[in-house]
């Protein structure tokens, strides 16, 4: 009985999804052969992070487009299909099972939303097809507890991302007077049990840990509790609008203590919070700003000739791109060592794939023998910008830099 | 005492735009006996509008005018096509249901529109904090309750001393006498819905500044001004004043003593509190039915 059910209802599956697909195909999309290897990528299109699906886009098409100028993937062409989850779990998952049995890629890209990509885990492994993931940081979506683990990412993970921001804020305040704000959500409640253990490696503590809400537009009890503990540096997990209203109640109490996010403020808070945001230091995996890279410059060339941005300012989301364009081309690479589509010969080729990368070099991306290091791109890779009158900059070399 | 001093100036800032958003509902209440519970999205129109036109050239005090107009025809055009048909029939709840659903619809527009950012509307009363007895706080914020109380002085002054105003009155206390006294009463609802809208067009402009414009910012203050209007009493204008500014000020106390988590735990327990005792609100009429 349970067997006619499941195929019953695989069958209902497969044909909505079969359904789905043409409908949603752009008709050179439904008259491609559905033989032609392709990448799945699940992210926000719409919704309040809509430009993260956008960076992701861009990053792996331009990564493809290099790799069909080289003949690509095992002699065939490779190609990017993308579908919209919005943020929301259900969709996520819906669309995971869409890449891997109706349109049978050969592996996913994650997007921006960590509500989501933990989302994915399961279907992920009840499929058993590779997934990458190029944004979400949530400690658990890799360290899951799997084996085989099918959950890739080179992107930032947020217990090292604590650590990262743990140390930078102890050079500022090496008596460890650190306060920690963050959002009320799965994202920021996440980071506190992270920001809290890097503190105690260093052997310090927390003098205030303050929360908020979304759109809250007055901060300044949290703020005042801050300063009355005699907080000097404050390590924030926020999103731009909250970053900046942080900013104006301490700005409101005349309480200026240096502040260090993770990326969820490397939007627009440069825009939102105008000279109050300049020597906010935030994390990133790359900027386009400063120096560059031979590889870097022919990415930054390939935007302004593809994607019309003239000037690296008008890139907002450069880590996004830069882990999309990294993830496919080691991706890539991991196809050419696994001889064929197949999603676990791929999964095991990934351990295999060493590459000089736009934001790092992956010797090798991934190693098989280390739970933690599913990840791709490990602390020393990040890096540590800073807000300068609208713009996030790298803050080695900045105004901001002043040594400490 | 500077500390507290912080909490009431800041508190003020928010319950001023608490009263702003329960004025409008007071408005429509007292005229329709129904509400635009997208109401919390003019404020968003309002706000969102004035961004966009000034991107697209215009001067300041034009964007305003028109963003404002612009609410005030989406108020007449809600009550139009998703109140009148609806609250026809006593009893029906299909505004609700409507309206809710044009809120949301404008919610997923504008993050279309905004990409889900925050947009920020320049403005001098946010350049440079003022001191006042040792607490901190933006020129903008001080004008924001000294807008809520000038509104509801004038709307006082229009219920009391103008035609409309009256007529307004009159159908809210009995829809079909004023109809028989010769008062157009579509033509007079949808004008308060109208003028609600106005007023939430502008408090969006008003508080853009300070809280951001974004697809969601009216959401929230949208049914935090409902609940004000509820304990306040929604028949009374002055009332709805005092409680917005109320509430407000309570909620940073707790924010300051207690937590910031347990905010709206201890502001909507006060108002189901204040509801059993008192059903009309604080300052409400009790509504005697004759039967």
């Amino acid at each position: 009985m349970n067997i006619i059910t499941n195929k019953t209802s695989q069958l209902i599956y497969g044909s909505s999804f079969a359904v789905a697909t043409l409908l949603l195909s752009s008709p050179s999309l439904a008259a491609t052969d559905a033989q032609q290897p392709c990448i799945g990528n699940s992210a926000a299109i719409t919704g309040p992070a809509a430009f993260s699906g956008q960076a992701i886009r861009t990053g792996a098409e331009i990564a493809i487009e290099e790799i069909n100028q080289q003949g690509g993937v095992l002699g065939e062409e490779l190609r990017l299909i993308q579908y919209d989850d919005a943020g929301a779990p259900p969709r996520a998952v819906d669309n995971t099972r869409r890449i891997a049995l109706a349109d049978n890629c050969i592996a996913i890209l994650g997007g921006y939303h960590s509500t989501a990509a933990v989302a994915q885990v399961e279907p992920v492994h009840a499929i058993g097809i590779p997934y990458i993931g190029v944004w979400a940081a949530n400690t658990s979506v890799v360290e899951n507890g799997r084996d085989p683990n099918f959950m890739f990412r080179v992107s930032a993970k947020d217990k090292w991302v604590a650590r990262f921001l743990v140390e930078e804020a102890l050079k500022v305040s090496p008596t460890g007077k650190i306060a920690f704000f963050y959002e009320n959500t799965g994202w920021g409640n996440g980071a506190l049990p992270d920001v809290n253990a890097a503190m105690s490696e260093a052997g310090v503590a927390l003098v205030a840990a303050e929360t908020f809400n979304w759109n809250d537009q007055d901060m300044t009890p949290q703020v005042m509790r801050a300063r009355d503990a005699g907080a000097e540096v404050v390590i924030v997990w926020a999103l731009d609008r909250e970053g900046n209203q942080l900013l104006r109640s301490m700005d409101r109490v005349g309480y200026m203590p240096t502040m260090i996010g993770a990326w969820g403020i490397s939007g627009n808070l440069g825009e939102l919070a105008g000279p109050l945001a300049n020597g906010v230091r935030v994390m990133q995996t790359y900027s386009f700003m400063g120096q560059q890279s031979e590889l870097g410059e022919s990415v930054l060339a390939r935007l302004k000739a593809d994607y019309g941005i003239d000037d690296p300012r008008e890139i907002r989301a450069g880590s996004g791109i830069a882990n999309a364009y990294d993830a496919v081309h080691i991706l890539a690479d991991a196809i050419e060592i696994a001889g064929s589509y197949d999603w676990e010969a791929v999964r095991q080729a990934l351990y295999e794939v060493n590459r000089d990368g736009l934001i790092a070099s992956y010797r090798p991306a991934f190693d098989a023998s280390d739970p933690e290091r599913q990840d791709a791109l490990l602390p020393e890779h990040y890096l540590l910008t800073a807000w300068h009158d609208g713009v996030l900059i790298p803050f080695a070399g900045s105004p901001y830099d002043t040594g400490d | 005492m500077s500390t507290i001093m912080q909490y009431i100036l800041s508190g003020l800032a928010i319950g001023g735009i608490y009263a702003l958003v329960a004025l409008g509902f007071h408005i429509m209440w007292s005229s329709a006996k129904a509400v635009n519970f997208a109401h919390g999205d003019t404020l968003t129109i309002g706000a969102l509008l004035t961004i966009m036109l000034l991107a697209a050239g215009l001067p300041l005090w034009l964007a305003c005018l028109l963003a404002i107009a612009a609410g005030g025809v989406f108020g007449t055009l809600v009550e139009r096509f998703a109140v009148r048909p609806f609250a026809a029939h006593s009893g029906s709840i299909g505004w609700m249901l409507a309206t809710i659903a044009i809120g949301i619809m404008i919610e997923s527009l504008a993050t279309i529109e905004t990409n889900g950012y925050s947009l920020p509307l320049p403005s001098p009363g946010v350049e440079r904090a003022v001191r006042i007895l040792g607490a901190g706080v933006y020129p903008q914020e001080l004008l924001i309750p000294l807008v809520a109380v000038l509104a509801t002085l004038g709307l006082k002054l229009i219920q009391r001393h103008t035609l409309v105003g009256r007529a307004m009155q009159a159908i809210a206390h009995d829809k079909q006498a004023a109809s028989l006294m010769g008062i157009n009463v579509n033509a007079v609802v949808a004008l308060s819905f109208g003028l609600a809208s106005l007023l939430g067009a502008a408090a969006g402009i008003l508080i853009a500044p300070v809280v951001q414009a974004s697809a969601t910012m009216g959401v929230l203050l949208g049914l935090k001004g409902f609940a004000v209007a509820i304990i306040a009493g929604i028949t009374s204008a002055p009332g709805v004043l005092v409680v917005g500014l109320l509430f407000g000020v309570i909620e940073k106390f707790v924010e300051g003593y207690i937590s910031t988590a347990a905010r709206e735990i201890v502001g909507f327990s006060l108002m189901i509190l204040v509801l059993l005792i008192a059903p009309q609100g604080l300052f409400g009429k009790r509504e005697v039915v004759k039967v």
